[in-house]
């Protein structure tokens, strides 16, 4: 009598398959060595200039020149030229002010634009988005006369309304993106329960909408963090951010590279601080409206 | 608890589409009243419009006597609960729950735990308080909506669709949950579903819409013996009830039973002399068109009638068979009628626009697909038409 033979066991999945071909799994390893190659090329163009950064911080000029030995020497010079704490510390002012005014007229106008029902809605949120295809550049100079008509250019205030200007509206965006696919029946079902929408605003959206803040937290800080142009125009020199204190370190022809390095580290450490405690949240906020 | 009333309410969106024509309802105190009708028809605008949700174009909505037109959702002290549950989903169970009682205020946060405590007891929630709504099932959730609704002890409790989500066994169980805490807690209750099961189960009466205008409230038994017009007809009842286009004649042969005679295509039904009586009004139509109706399952398989010898004698059509349908307790049977069946401008893709019946019968019938059966039709349960107006005629 004849017999069937049993299937056999094939890892990584319960239903016999045919063995891959030599000339197939040969195609598939070269595939996975491009990638990998790929990805390392590729990571080592995005790593390479915080490796140059972290190096060449540790060096005297000359040792910068020949590029060989390590010292504290450029540190030093960066902490006698420049008061980087006071420095750090209106960086720091600057950026949580912008970022909370961002943050209160975006999570409002968001859920306004979102949730609420009035005349013209549609034409205000477009002119608001269509505010971010302005560049920075071409306001600079209104902004500046505006603000110094009302005698705001040598305060944090000029600096920090001009921030809270730019980051508003991709804000905005984000946040009525975000409380679209928050369902009405929820809003309506706090309302029933006796909120009204003011109660339901602070409640229910903004405890839900948390990633999304998160994400403008990370996005404005890094933005404003690093920015050079407006705290160069509109912060008086003892008021200056750090990345503007950085700046004047470049004097005409006599630049310290070593000092610059060191300060350009300690001015990337809180941006990458604020970007490691927020990542998840920061993906799960761009990553939104993508699906259900 | 709370009486309900809707006088003359309709709304109009911005775009101009009549959502609700003039709506009249009054809900009694403690009752529960169904809103049923298809997608669309406006019974959802209608609850909302008692919630405070949509604003009302004109016409009154009062709550025990008192126009609430324009007062607040927050302040009319309905609760709802809705097609999606709309859970908190950021809260736990126990905070969903208590979540209107803690920001209402004046409720004691002894009183609180209290309410919550027996609600998830009635629900047989205790065991899930302290989890989220999303590690919760379907129907879990859907009795967390419920507690959020119950331990407000509101005046009155609107219901959007509760069940749509559920899987069919897990809707039929929580029907009967529904009905049997409202009657329990007693409290005013409106109920909106397009499932003309759940509607006929479900309510105490039952509000009938279609394109934003009320066809007719009844008790579940008036809607389905008596429907007003052919869209009742032929939206409560599954399978729906037979429509054909007829015309009534003067009978007078002994077979016709000396009656009137509704005919259609070959066939001659008499009407029993106790039909015409119950509809006097039918005598305007002799000679005239109609819309005649008969349900499914008061056509029977002539045979099984006649063998069982338990049926009085009833007119018999022949009719070919084209479907047989087995569903274990009983057997659908659709014949060709050999006529165009009525199609109403609501059901213009119906099954009946095919020009078939649909017969419920007993499982026992031995009618074959293919083959010609005899019908036998329950002619005193004959319903009758205006084709024009759609009404019922009777009176």
């Amino acid at each position: 009598m004849a017999t069937i033979p049993a299937p056999q066991y094939q890892p990584g999945g319960t239903t016999p398959r045919n063995p891959p071909s030599a000339s197939s799994r040969v195609r598939r390893t070269m595939h996975r060595w491009v990638l990998f190659i790929l990805m390392v090329v590729v990571a080592v163009v995005m790593l390479y200039p915080f490796w140059y950064i972290i190096d060449n911080a540790f060096r005297s000029a000359g040792q910068f020149d020949r590029q060989s030995g390590h010292s504290l020497s450029g540190w030093n010079q960066l902490f006698a030229n420049l008061p980087v704490a006071s420095e750090l510390l209106n960086s720091t002012l600057v950026c949580v002010a912008a970022i909370a005014i961002i943050l209160v007229v975006s999570t409002t106008a968001g859920f306004a634009f979102a949730k609420l029902r009035y005349r013209g809605s549609g034409m205000v949120f477009l002119l608001v988005v269509s505010a971010l295809m302005v560049p920075l550049q071409s306001i600079l100079f209104p902004e500046f006369v505006n603000l110094s008509n009302v005698s705001l250019t040598s305060s944090y205030a000029g600096a920090v309304l001009v921030y809270a200007a730019l980051g508003t509206p991709f804000a905005t965006f984000l946040m009525a993106t975000y409380y679209r696919g928050i369902s009405d029946e929820l809003i309506e079902a706090a309302v029933m329960d006796g909120l009204g929408y003011e109660r339901t605003f602070l409640q229910i959206a903004i405890p839900l909408s948390l990633p999304a803040i998160a994400t403008i937290t990370v996005l404005q800080f890094i933005q404003i963090w690093d920015d050079l142009l407006v705290g160069l125009f509109f912060l008086p020199t003892n008021q200056r951010t750090i990345t503007a204190g950085l700046a004047t370190l470049s004097t005409g022809r006599t630049t310290s590279v070593p000092a610059l390095m060191a300060g350009s580290l300690i001015s990337a450490i809180p941006a990458i601080v604020v970007y490691l405690i927020f990542q998840r949240h920061l993906i799960k906020g761009l990553t939104l409206g993508m699906g259900k | 608890m709370a009486r309900i009333e809707l006088d003359a309410v309709t709304k109009q969106f911005p775009d101009g589409t009549k959502a609700v024509r003039s709506l009249d309802l009054a809900v009694g105190d403690g009752e529960l009243l169904v809103l049923v009708g298809p997608s669309g028809c406006g019974k959802t605008t209608a609850l909302r419009m008692v919630a405070g949700l949509e604003d009302v174009t004109s016409g009154t909505i009062s709550i025990d006597g008192r126009a609430v037109n324009d007062v607040e959702p927050r302040h009319r002290d309905i609760a709802m609960v809705f097609q999606s549950y709309a859970l908190y989903p950021h809260l736990s169970v126990y905070d969903n729950m208590a979540f209107s009682l803690k920001y209402r205020g004046g409720v004691p946060k002894a009183e609180i735990r209290q309410r919550v405590a027996e609600a998830a007891r009635v629900l047989e929630l205790e065991p899930y308080l302290q989890r989220k709504p999303r590690q919760l099932s379907g129907g879990q959730r859907q009795r967390v909506a419920m507690g959020r609704a119950i331990v407000r002890q509101p005046r009155a409790f609107l219901m959007d669709e509760p069940l749509s989500n559920l899987d069919a066994k897990l809707r039929v169980q929580m029907r009967a949950e529904i009905a049997q805490l409202q009657r329990t807690l007693g409290t005013t209750t409106i109920y909106v579903t397009h499932d003309q099961t759940e509607a006929m189960t479900l309510g105490s009466r039952v509000a009938v819409i279609s394109g934003g205008v009320l066809q007719q409230i009844a008790a579940p038994q008036e809607l389905y013996r008596r429907p007003a017009n052919l869209f009742v007809a032929s939206f409560i009842g599954s399978p729906p009830m037979n429509l054909v286009d007829a015309r009534l004649e003067r009978g007078g042969s002994e077979t016709d039973g000396g009656g009137p005679v509704v005919v259609f295509g070959p066939h001659r039904i008499g009407v029993p002399a106790e039909v015409v009586t119950e509809h006097p009004a039918l005598e305007r139509y002799l000679g005239e068109p109609i819309v005649a109706g008969i349900r499914p399952e008061h056509l029977r398989d002539a045979a099984l009638t006649v063998d069982g010898g338990d049926r009085p004698a009833q007119p018999v059509i022949e009719l070919p068979i084209k479907l047989r349908e087995e569903l274990g307790s009983e057997v659908f049977v659709h014949g060709a009628i050999g006529t165009a069946a009525h199609v109403s401008d609501d059901a213009a893709d119906d099954v009946r626009s095919l020009a078939t019946i649909v017969a419920k019968m007993d499982p026992r019938t031995q009618i074959a697909e293919g083959k010609t059966a005899a019908i036998a039709v329950d002619a005193a349960r004959l319903q009758f038409f205006d084709p024009a107006t759609g009404a019922s005629i009777r009176g």
